[in-house]
């Protein structure tokens, strides 16, 4: 099973990374606080204050602005994030994906509710064990650069996924043990332990398929030059200012693309945000909460998605006070986290206490008001625990201001004194994942095209949000029960949701919200899709 | 001080004294001034605007902004006096001591000094902030050590003109000791230099404090600074529009205070305005808006870098 | 008043200016300065340029946990060191790093493995194109502001624009962006309030993008300008010259322009000299608040990442831009000097 990220990769030079640097880690995001104004250690920002004041729209708009539909066309400008990579397998960040997926597919894609649909893989079959599953691939597809997109392509891209020296995505490979391209259209995958999840896993970055001419000649040159096959392709690339990408007629769902033109940018300051889109600089982009208002009031059309984010305080076992697991149970019941929804976002996240989103297949209704805000019980918890009086505690943070102040603040309620200790963050992943050095931090988990995957992130023994290294048998009983389910299977819900249950309740891991995904748009572009996962833009349209 | 005396029969003067002793008597007395507890949150009433308990109204998590104002106030400025301590500290003894210890020392110290000069000033504050870490202390030490280049190049010219006046070398002529000459002449006259520019400093290290809070150096949530109200006012300005309005005031009027009194001292003690004192401007050089300006190198045998501090 | 400091630069008498052929006389002096502002720029470079590369050996950041995150192992950090050269004593690295920078080789960025020289010749014009447009900005204003303050001395005007600039003076420019981004993207949304794209790319685009900044930037050099234009030109419109040249019955106007003008310069001048380096090193908070991808952006960035090559790189240009600029104004201040000197003695 794929689960394993220890193993310690032997590299020669420096991997292409970008302003990011963790690996596949909780500070996925460029923009650790959605919702609430800064950006790490060096933030400014500046209130759109448009609410107040503004008659005006927007001036020099590209696109006219009109009652949109039907038309084909035009440049969408979206404020988002840059990659640390276009390469997939040496890309760094998690929050890649959504960029990547512009230019890659993989055999498969996730839908809006983050399930496996097809993509370059028309259909695919396990066999009975769940040890070999044969993927079929539409016919007559092609690369960016002409390369003919077949099994063996298929094939080579998955091996160089699993094998390459400098690849970043190797252990979620790790159980494919074969793969073998019988015909130009099949794709066989043999896997050493039975494992149903490889379909979610094709859909993200394990999965995206790499032209072998490209990273034949020159793979370092993927990095800034990528060559797949996606909705768009790349035609410009400046590293943290834009990238600039034009429709791939020969995407196998090019009728489903209706934009000619799409301008990757940095995610605006989330304050300036509105401001940006407004002025026509960005046609759509990511806003925090407390914008929500200013952007309505500013003329642009806002929705609110559920996605897969959730924000989170990773809690080590291992460091005082958390050696008693009383006292880690204490902090879960000291979070009023209505509280912190309302005032971070504004009311727009959803207080939540495991790490799916409502409608997300491994969501487990069993979990409401598990740790509804009960100061009282965490007092009588922390007295069980011998610390009748309080007990002292440091909150590692890079973004100190909003939420950090507000669970200082509320956790003294329940005799926790807590101390916050601030943090640049890059060097977030040092001492926290490397180090295991801080009791408490706060973080937000982005997901993964697979449950197994995110479990393992959270609660596994190697798992990157779980400092204090330990699991119990049961999680990892649950989890294999769900890696042997197939995905089809009316069990599959079931395993999972009982997975999840098993987890929350015997980890130290305080969740606390899922965090929408708020897109504030122009009015002369269509509604995009909501996606729990990778962001995807079939059906948009800009008038 | 008879310098300061003097100055202080210019109004403007009375009133930039008045203003910041005023300021430093909320800076250490804020704990008791303040009407709330600036780290009370209430987040059922966040964002709201002047109303009968918060004079000033309450920021992003309900807490009285008149309280954090006044409670940042002590944070501001005393990081602020350290920074300009620490120059004073540094810069002072080795512009004398230059003049003093003979050419081969001289030579070294106006090079480093240089050095210093030719550093970007906030940048680098951000750098060693970053690599040493984010304590207000390490950022404030920084810019003492910047400023304190421009403490000894005015020590020093104003030394050296001195030590070289026909009554100082009368007085050694009739067996006056270098020392005492120093202690009696050089010092009476150095002193009013060195108050101008010791207020132009507090001015410029005021505003580095202010941008670098504001830049999210040296700031400890939850306690408040001047600079990181004004930063988190921004994220919320279509809640509260006039929000950044009270700390950048606050922030103007003490530097223009410094600025004012430096400019007083200057005026009626006679210490000349232009490039002599290595200051060029009244208030151009440092205490101005983009923080400590060219301390100018005088003809090409001192010429060396002015860039100075610029707190943009 | 005793004269506070030593001697400028001994002046050539008469005579001896006319003994020997002009252009030689031209020549050594221009190498004697030149020998002598380099005699001090080089240590002054070394020494700062030492200290910032210094500052990148206290930070415990390496290359290998900046790359490989969680997954770095002693070894991979031990043999990522070796790689970049980290196990080396601290003075043989500097020497390596500064010979390198010589031949334009500033290392890389151990995150993005970008050349540092690359990120800098695409950050740079940003810092340049905003210092200039600045500087453009603050010589038209401020120096429109100092003639015509300087042309009524005392006057309601004059002291309207000396306070004015007093006010200017300390604001900061950081409160004057903010003040500017209201009022004209937001209550006025008439201009971007962030954002850049080059010149050769889009002109009017361009300009949309930096006017703000640059006014932001600019507002505390026009205040000097005005300034220290107005004191000079006071000052020399009261020259034994100008006197002459008007009883001669040259109009104000061309006493004030062709002549006045040139001999207060020289002090204006050395102010807009000094300030460059300090608009292109330290337009820090502008760039930020603007989101300019500039240079001081791009180090900002980089101490957050403590991605130490990017620093030291740009710190690095950073310091030769000012040394350079010294070297300049000092230069412009020998040719200056002397000849207002002669003007009225």
């Amino acid at each position: 099973m794929n689960t394993s990220v220890g193993t310690a990769l032997s590299v020669d030079t420096a991997l292409s990374v970008g302003t990011a640097p963790s690996v596949h880690t909780a500070f996925e995001k460029q923009t650790p606080a959605i919702g609430f104004g800064r950006r790490g250690f060096f933030a400014l920002g500046l209130a759109a204050g448009s609410a107040a004041f503004l008659a005006a729209c927007g001036n020099d708009s590209q696109a006219s602005v009109s009652s949109g539909g039907g038309k084909d066309g035009g440049t969408l400008k979206f404020g988002w994030a840059l990659v640390t990579s276009w390469d997939p397998v040496t890309s760094s960040a998690g929050w890649d994906v959504h960029a990547l997926s512009l230019v890659y597919t993989g055999l498969t894609k996730l839908d809006e509710k983050a399930n496996a649909v097809p993509a370059l893989a028309s259909s695919w079959k396990y066999n009975d064990d769940g040890r070999q599953v044969t993927f079929t691939l539409r016919p007559g597809l092609t690369f960016s650069d002409g390369t003919a997109l077949d099994a063996t392509a298929v094939k080579k891209s998955i091996e160089r996924g699993r094998d390459y020296e400098k690849s970043l995505i190797a252990a979620q490979l790790a159980n494919i043990k074969a793969v073998s391209a019988p015909n130009p259209t099949t794709v066989v995958i043999d896997l050493s332990t039975p494992d149903f999840q490889v379909p979610n896993l094709m859909a993200g970055k394990s999965g995206h398929v790499v032209s072998p001419t490209a990273f034949e000649k020159d793979a370092a040159d993927l990095a800034t030059k990528p060559v797949g096959h996606g909705p768009f392709q790349l035609t410009a690339y400046v590293p943290q200012a834009g990238a600039k990408l034009v429709r791939f007629e020969k995407y196998w769902d090019a009728k489903n693309i209706h934009l000619d033109k799409f301008e990757l940018y940095p995610a605006p300051e989330p304050a300036t945000a509105v401001a940006a889109i407004q002025s026509g600089r960005l046609d759509l982009a990511q806003i925090p909460g407390a914008q929500v208002a200013a952007a309505k009031a500013a003329g642009l059309e806002v929705q609110i998605d559920p996605s897969l984010v959730v924000s989170v305080l990773d809690v080590n076992i291992t460091k005082a006070p958390f050696t008693d697991p009383k006292v880690a149970l204490a902090l879960k019941y000291a979070v009023d986290r209505k509280a912190i929804v309302d005032t971070e976002s504004f009311g727009h996240a959803t207080v939540n206490y495991q790490p799916f989103p409502a409608g997300y297949v491994g969501h487990s209704t069993e979990l409401e008001d598990l740790y509804a805000f009960d100061p009282a019980k965490a007092k009588t918890l922390l007295a069980e625990a011998g610390h009748p009086d309080g007990v002292d505690l440091t909150l590692t943070t890079t973004v100190p201001e909003g939420l950090p102040e507000q669970l200082q603040s509320q956790l003294a309620q329940s005799g926790f004194r807590v101390k916050i200790e601030t943090i640049p963050a890059a060097q977030a992943t040092q001492i926290m994942y490397i180090q295991h050095s801080r009791a408490l931090a706060v973080d937000q988990f982005a997901g993964r095209e697979s449950p197994v995957q995110a479990f393992q992130v959270l609660f596994g023994e190697q798992g990157l949000m779980n400092p204090g290294r330990q699991t119990s048998p049961e999680i990892a009983a649950a989890i294999a029960k769900v890696v042997a389910t197939p995905l089809d299977s009316p069990d599959y819900p079931v395993n999972l949701q009982a997975a999840t249950a098993v987890a929350v309740k015997a980890q130290p891991n305080v969740f606390i919200s899922s965090v929408p995904r708020i897109l504030a748009r122009r009015k002369n572009v269509t509604p995009v899709g909501s996606y729990l996962m990778a962001q995807r833009f079939e059906g948009v349209r800009v008038s | 001080m008879t310098a300061l005396r003097r100055a202080l029969q210019l109004r403007s003067a009375r009133i930039s004294l008045g203003l910041l002793v005023l300021v430093l008597l909320v800076g250490i007395f804020g704990g008791w001034l303040a009407p709330q507890d600036p780290l009370a949150q209430n987040t059922a009433a966040i964002l709201q605007g002047p109303g009968s308990g918060q004079w000033l109204g309450t920021d992003y998590l309900g807490r009285d902004v008149l309280s954090r104002l006044i409670d940042g106030t002590g944070r501001s400025v005393f990081g602020a006096l350290e920074a300009v301590g620490v120059a004073m500290l540094l810069g002072i003894p080795a512009g004398l001591a230059s003049v003093v210890f003979g050419r081969v020392f001289e030579w070294v110290t106006l090079r480093f000094v240089d050095s210093l000069m030719t550093l970007p000033f906030i940048i680098f504050a951000v750098a060693v902030a970053g690599i040493l870490g984010n304590g207000p202390n390490q950022a404030m030490l920084t810019i003492g050590v910047l400023l304190s280049a421009l403490f000894y190049r005015i020590t020093r010219a104003a030394t050296l003109g001195l030590t070289s006046a026909q009554y100082v070398e009368m007085a050694e002529l009739l067996g006056a000791s270098k020392n005492w000459v120093i202690r009696v002449h050089v010092w009476n006259k150095v002193l009013p230099t060195i108050a101008v520019t010791t207020a132009n400093c507090l001015a410029a290290a005021l505003l580095a404090v202010s941008s670098l809070t504001f830049l999210g150096i040296g700031v400890q949530p939850p306690v408040s600074t001047w600079g990181g109200m004004l930063a988190s006012d921004l994220n919320f300005l279509s809640q509260r529009p006039w929000a950044p309005v009270i700390p950048s005031l606050m922030i103007i009027l003490t530097v223009a205070a410094c600025n004012a009194l430096a400019d007083a001292i200057r005026d009626t003690t006679g210490v000349s305005p232009t490039a002599r004192t290595g200051i060029t401007g009244p208030a151009a050089g440092a205490g101005s808006a983009q923080g400590i300006g060219p301390a100018q190198g005088i003809g090409p045998a001192q010429a060396g870098p002015a860039q100075g501090a610029s707190a943009r | 008043m005793v004269a506070l400091l030593e001697p400028a630069v001994p002046l050539a008498g008469p005579a001896e200016a006319v003994a020997r052929p002009v252009a030689l006389q031209w020549a050594v002096r221009f190498g004697t300065g030149l020998g002598r502002a380099l005699a001090i720029v080089v240590p002054v470079g070394l020494v700062s340029t030492f200290v910032t590369f210094a500052l990148g050996s206290f930070s415990n950041s390496n290359p290998a946990a900046a790359v490989l995150g969680d997954l770095a192992t002693p070894a991979d950090i031990a043999r990522m060191n070796h790689q970049f050269g980290l196990d080396q004593p601290l003075l043989v690295q500097y020497w390596q790093w500064i010979t390198a920078a010589l031949h334009g080789d500033l290392g890389t960025s151990w995150f993005t493995t970008i050349p540092v020289a690359d990120s800098i010749k695409q950050t740079l014009p940003v810092d340049l194109s905003l210092t200039a447009l600045a500087m453009l900005i603050a010589l038209l204003l401020g120096g429109a502001a100092g003639i015509a303050a300087a042309l009524r001395p005392g006057s309601r005007f004059d002291r309207a624009v000396t306070a004015l600039c007093a006010i200017a003076s300390t604001v900061p420019a950081f409160v004057i962006g903010i003040g500017l981004i209201i009022v004209f993207s937001v209550l006025l949304p008439v201009l971007p309030s962030g954002g850049y794209v080059p010149f050769t790319e889009n002109p009017v685009q361009w300009l949309r993008f930096l006017i703000l900044p640059a006014l932001a930037l600019s507002l505390d050099l026009t205040a000097d300008i005005a300034r220290q234009l107005r004191n000079s030109l006071v000052g020399t419109l009261r020259e034994n010259f100008v006197t002459g040249a008007e009883v001669r019955g040259l109009s104000r106007r061309r006493v004030v322009f062709r002549h006045a003008l040139r001999n207060a310069a020289g002090p204006t001048l050395t102010v807009l000299g000094v300030r460059v380096p300090q608009l292109i090193g330290g337009a820090v908070i502008t760039e930020t608040l603007f989101n300019l991808p500039g240079m001081s952006k791009l180090t900002l960035d980089a101490a957050a990442q403590q991605d130490i090559p990017v620093i030291q790189g740009t710190l690095l240009v950073a310091i030769t831009i000012v040394l350079l600029a010294n070297v300049l104004v000092n230069g412009m201040l020998v040719r200056l000097r002397p000849q207002a000197r002669r003007r009225s003695g």
